[in-house]
């Protein structure tokens, strides 16, 4: 697969390729020039193209992990936040996490929340990409269609949803009134847990599917035709040429989608922040919100990235699940 | 097309009738919000909140619109396209870089790069707010453009990274051997025939990009405080606690908050789209 050797072999001497004189004309091998270039291209090269890249990620995200990390082993205000000098409290923030009824089922709805809005998601963008895949008049308009929730920024999305989550006046309970479902009549969506977590569920939803079905299509139709001929002439079914031939192609695509849309949604603030602060009475404050609300609200930076890093493992042991999952299958 | 027999015809309407109907509901889905943004902007007051929906105004007011640019809009735009705009020029050029270093390359420490670009973006961005805080306030980038197109360089990187690596590694190496034979140099190879290729990659990368710093909310809030300063997300916010039940108003500076995005989606939307590499290793 890697091209270093065909490099060696057909790589000629001198940069400039087009029309010079030698064009054409084979190089016996050998020269200093000629190693330089091959030490170039394949050693120097590679670290040149990943420094500036390496240098952003190290010091705008290493340094902060770790710094986090050492702030939540430390009683941490904002005015020793500023001036450097803090106390040393080892485990306790941990502690009082583990001890805090409400902390332990900010956990548990970050995760029901985060993994229903995942599947969600997937099922919803994969179909969406099996739909415009197939044939039919006005697949470019719907193509674009699903384009708009994802460039929507999700601030204006949240805002949007919020109204048209309405309890008098909104445009979603008007709908489902229409469909029968009277009970829907004035429905007040935020005043409880579960209706408000659908709600945002739904704005979450509504705008990650579309990249999940972009990037799927952009799949499919890579590929190739002639192996789905051959499975259509072999006498499978459409069923049975997605099934087995298709979705085993794009195994490691929807293995990646998976990945990033759990890390999307297990970090979802903006949505609930816009749409209900967290309320009512806390009950919507998942890890994010739970996080922020310690460090900026209560000011107190030192459990607020205690939770973060808890947050951290969590997304840790899921991500290298997934992250075996595509090793294998890229054999990387 | 292999020639079909006469009895599947009914099934073929059957499908395509259900391909029909999936079609408009999913349509619907993801239209009906932005329609209703815009057609709640544009309608008479009275026709706003009322308990039966008004689908279509019975007049158009533009009036909102003016009210929200008066209200300082402009500025919270331009803020946005210089912040959005840097980021996406840069992010997308480093990443390119890495992207392509990490797909063609060799490298000893390439599993651990990936985990490590992975594992940035699993970071919750909430707690890097925190230290980055302290270390802008320290350096004065609070208020500045600086500081929110460096911070945001920082979580939209490693992503594009990531999905570059990926475009990277389906553009066939033989092109590039091909060129490498040809005489080209590694990086012109890069720049010449794989960054091409990798047009309907980059822009899908860009837009990524481009979105995420338009659509921040959590660093702008915390790094701005001057109001000649935000970001149109922190405006909104901001816009929408003044304005409280004016749901028009609101309306109006969503849309316009929403528009540039759109336009810029749809603008890039093509590159998306042309199979550049599949014409280049079939045809």
């Amino acid at each position: 697969m890697m091209s270093a050797s065909t490099t060696t072999s057909g790589s000629r001497r001198g940069r400039n390729s087009r029309g010079g004189p030698d064009v054409g004309t084979p190089v016996l091998p050998g020269g200093p020039r000629r190693f330089t270039r091959q030490w170039f291209d394949n050693r120097a090269l590679p670290w040149l193209l990943l420094a500036p890249a390496l240098l952003l990620i190290f010091g705008l995200v290493g340094y902060p992990v770790v710094r986090t990390f050492y702030l939540s082993f430390h009683e941490a205000g904002l005015a020793s936040l500023v001036s450097g000098d803090m106390d040393f409290i080892g485990l306790d923030h941990y502690r009082h996490i583990i001890g805090d009824p409400h902390l332990r089922r900010v956990f548990l709805v970050t995760v029901v929340f985060g993994l229903s809005c995942v599947v969600a998601t997937m099922v919803l963008g994969v179909a969406v990409a099996l739909l415009l895949n197939r044939p039919f008049k006005g697949r470019w308009v719907l193509g674009v269609l699903v384009l708009l929730p994802w460039a929507m920024p999700r601030v204006a999305a949240a805002t949007v949803w919020q109204w048209l989550f309405h309890d008098q006046y909104g445009l979603v309970n008007w709908v489902l009134v229409q469909l029968g479902l009277e009970g829907f009549d004035g429905y007040a969506w935020f005043i409880s847990p579960l209706p408000a977590f659908f709600a945002i569920g739904v704005v979450v939803v509504w705008g990650a599917f579309p990249f999940v079905a972009i990037s799927v299509l952009a799949g499919l139709q890579s590929v190739p035709d002639e192996v789905l001929e051959a499975a259509r002439i072999d006498g499978a079914t459409a069923g049975q040429r997605l099934r087995l031939v298709i979705l085993p192609m794009l195994k490691p695509l929807l293995l990646v989608l998976v990945v990033i849309s759990t890390i999307w949604d297990f970090k979802v603030f903006d949505q609930i922040y816009v749409m209900t602060q967290g309320g009512p009475a806390r009950s919507t404050e998942v890890l994010a919100i739970a996080t922020w609300r310690e460090a900026f609200t209560q000011l107190n930076f030192g459990l607020g990235s205690a939770l973060a890093m808890a947050m951290f493992v969590i997304l840790t042991a899921i991500t290298i699940v997934y992250i075996r999952m595509i090793r294998e299958e890229e054999g990387l | 097309m292999p020639a079909r027999g006469l009895r599947r015809r009914p099934r073929q309407i059957a499908a395509s009738v259900a391909t029909y109907a999936a079609a408009v509901v999913v349509g619907a889905f993801a239209i009906v919000p932005l329609y209703w943004m815009v057609v709640t902007s544009l309608k008479p007051q009275a026709e706003v909140r009322t308990a039966e929906p008004v689908f279509w105004p019975s007049e158009v007011t533009f009036a909102r619109y003016a009210d929200v640019v008066e209200r300082g809009f402009f500025t919270y735009l331009t803020n946005s396209l210089i912040v959005a705009g840097t980021v996406t020029v840069l992010g997308v050029a480093f990443a390119a870089f890495a992207g392509y270093a990490l797909a063609r390359f060799d490298l000893s420490v390439k599993r651990y790069l990936l985990l490590l670009v992975l594992a940035t973006q699993m970071f919750p961005v909430v707690v890097l707010l925190i230290p980055l805080f302290t270390v802008m306030r320290n350096l004065g980038l609070l208020d500045s453009y600086i500081g929110l197109i460096v911070t945001y360089l920082s979580f939209s990187t490693p992503l594009a990274v990531w999905i570059l690596r990926g475009f990277f590694q389906g553009i066939p190496a033989e092109l590039e051997d091909a060129a490498l034979v040809d005489g080209c140099t590694r990086f012109m190879a890069l720049t010449r025939i794989v960054l091409p290729l990798a047009g309907p990659g980059l822009a899908a990368c860009a837009i990524f990009v481009f979105i995420g710093a338009w659509n921040e909310f959590l660093f702008a809030l915390t790094f701005i405080s001057q109001d000649s300063m935000r970001t149109l997300p922190v405006a909104l916010q901001a816009f929408t606690g003044r304005s409280g039940i004016d749901f028009g108003a609101v309306m109006a500076f969503s849309t316009l908050f929403t528009l540039p995005a759109v336009v810029f989606f749809l603008f890039v939307h093509k590159r998306l789209s042309t199979g550049m590499v599949s014409g280049a290793v079939k045809g």
